[in-house]
């Protein structure tokens, strides 16, 4: 394998125009049959519990390098200058057939690969599995791979447990359909970035001096004292592997029409462990392709970036207790390295059939790295509804009670 | 559906202001708005439409190289709000969920 073509310690030199620089992440991939190094076979899976591929025959194991390691993602953000990005992380080109035909390397029949579903597919005459590793241009295969670590039956757990807490004013049919049995693991798209910025902050800072009560009429009011201050503050920022959806279904999380805010309250996972991208890491798994480009994703994580360095300033803000007013903020992107990755997602999807006839997809989501589960459970509306209103009937005599007697 | 989220955020803000402002008649209020403060506890819990990843706090960011200027300007007497006006240092604009940062907001004026 040709590793010393991702030149693992100096980036690729600087182009004098704004043209990103590519990291080859997909060098020495081969597509078609990969085979067990012990016996040749090409029944090849993750064993969840360890980490590494298995040879479905003889159980053999092995690893794949480390992601972060094979391309160097982890060099000084610091250093970090002009447009880095991983190979399959470049633009999709939309004419792309989604359809490949491959030759089967055992038997020489054409096997046909849908890349829309799965990046796996088995010659139909010899069973053999083959696969794809090296990048299309349409999202299929990213730069890297963060394979599933909690085990189906822990999810499976995770998921009883979140909606058991939730059956009381459930939807009746979901309550009836429901069976944690039914989750899928799912890769999904997302891009990793990295990126050195350098900010400038400027405003104004209130520090609070005294705290008393005046009369006001026959009440009383709280009044405060405050010292007012000029506030500035310039420094560099490095922001370590920021992660963004890049699947334009998932990042429109408009909670009026879909639950996909769901998916992204599962986040961070430990992308620093991430390998390079081998679809037998799918077997067994469904994926999804990138279907977003970074000029669509660069706006929101800028956006994101200048988040974090506002809170992140805050750690020197703590004389201002009353808050601080920004009136310049300046967040300036010297350098950024996007990487695209697949990442582990156990999910429970419901369709909701609503009585106008639409239908609502919610989710249970767990991370398939930390465990964080979080969900959303179809309502029963009319049961809630009656219950608040028992509930409001007897707080409005409580409060009326209360309110006449001045408390 | 979205209108009672939205009653039950105004009803946030009712509570919020009932109970910092003024401290007579506040425990009243809750009572008198139960139904609502029931209807959103329960709408959140189960719906979770006000959850986000939080990557303004969850990303890992270094600060270096930093410079600090602050610079007395003049004391300020008798202000009757607890935070400082327009105070934006805890801002988040890039959520993709808008409704959680919408709700969120307006629940931190508590
Ligand atoms: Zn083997
Ligand atoms: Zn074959």
């Amino acid at each position: 394998m040709p590793m010393d073509a991702v030149e693992p310690d100096t980036p690729p030199p600087a182009t004098t125009d704004d043209a990103p620089r590519v990291i080859n992440t997909d060098d020495g991939a081969k597509d078609g049959l990969a085979k067990c190094a012990r016996c040749g076979a090409t029944e090849i899976s993750l064993n969840v519990a360890t980490g590494n591929l298995r040879c479905g025959f003889c159980r053999f194991e092995w690893s794949t390098d480390n992601a972060i390691e094979a391309f160097n993602l982890n060099g000084d953000i610091a250093t970090l200058t002009g447009l880095l990005v991983g190979s399959g992380s470049s633009d999709i080109v939309p004419s792309t057939e989604e359809i490949l035909t491959f030759k089967c390397s055992a038997c020489g029949a054409e096997v046909v690969i849908d890349t829309n579903t799965s990046t796996q597919a088995r010659c139909h005459w010899c069973r053999n599995t083959l696969s794809m590793n090296q990048q299309v241009p349409n999202g299929a295969v990213p730069d890297m791979i963060l394979p599933f670590k909690v085990e189906k039956s822990t999810a499976v757990e995770k998921i009883a447990h979140f909606v058991g807490k939730r059956k009381f004013f459930a939807h009746p049919t979901f309550r009836a359909e429901f069976n944690a049995e039914n989750v899928m693991g799912v890769y999904l798209p997302y891009m990793v970035v990295d990126i050195n910025a350098h900010a400038k902050l400027s405003g104004q800072g209130e520090h609070q001096t005294r705290s008393y009560t005046v009369k006001v009429g026959d009440s009383t009011q709280q009044r405060y004292d405050a010292d007012l201050y000029d506030v500035a503050r310039e420094f560099d920022i490095h922001v370590n592997d920021l992660t963004v959806e890049s699947s334009s279904d998932r990042l429109d999380q408009n909670t009026a029409v879909n639950s996909n805010n769901i998916i992204n309250t599962i986040m961070p996972f430990d992308v620093e462990n991430s390998v390079r991208y081998d679809s037998n890491y799918l077997a067994g798994f469904t994926s999804e392709r990138r279907d977003s480009n970074l000029d669509q994703l660069e706006p929101l994580a800028h956006t994101q970036a200048e988040d974090i360095t506002r809170h992140r300033v805050n750690d020197t803000l703590k004389f201002y207790d009353r808050g601080v007013r920004w009136a310049a903020e300046e967040v300036e992107v010297r350098g950024q390295r996007w990487v695209s990755a697949y990442l582990p997602v156990w999910l429970y999807s419901y369709q909701q059939r609503k009585s106008n006839g639409k239908t609502f997809l919610h989710y249970v989501a767990v991370n398939a790295r930390t465990g964080e589960t979080m969900g959303s459970i179809p309502l029963h509306q009319s049961k809630l509804l009656l219950v608040s209103g028992v509930v409001q009937l007897v707080g409005t005599v409580i409060g009326l009670v209360l309110v006449a007697v001045g408390v | 559906m979205l209108n009672l989220t939205l009653w039950a955020t105004e009803s946030g803000q009712i509570i919020a202001a009932g109970s910092s402002d003024d401290d007579s008649g506040g425990l009243g209020l809750v009572f008198l708005l139960s139904g609502f403060v029931f209807y959103s506890a329960i709408y959140f819990r189960y719906r979770n439409t006000d959850k986000r990843h939080g990557h303004e706090s969850e990303t890992e960011a270094t600060l270096v190289n930093m410079q600090e200027h602050d610079e007395f300007v003049k004391a300020r007497k008798g202000l009757s709000n607890r935070r400082m006006s327009g105070a934006n240092n805890t801002a988040v604009r890039g959520a993709s969920n808008k409704a959680a940062t919408g709700i969120m907001s307006k629940f931190k004026l508590m």
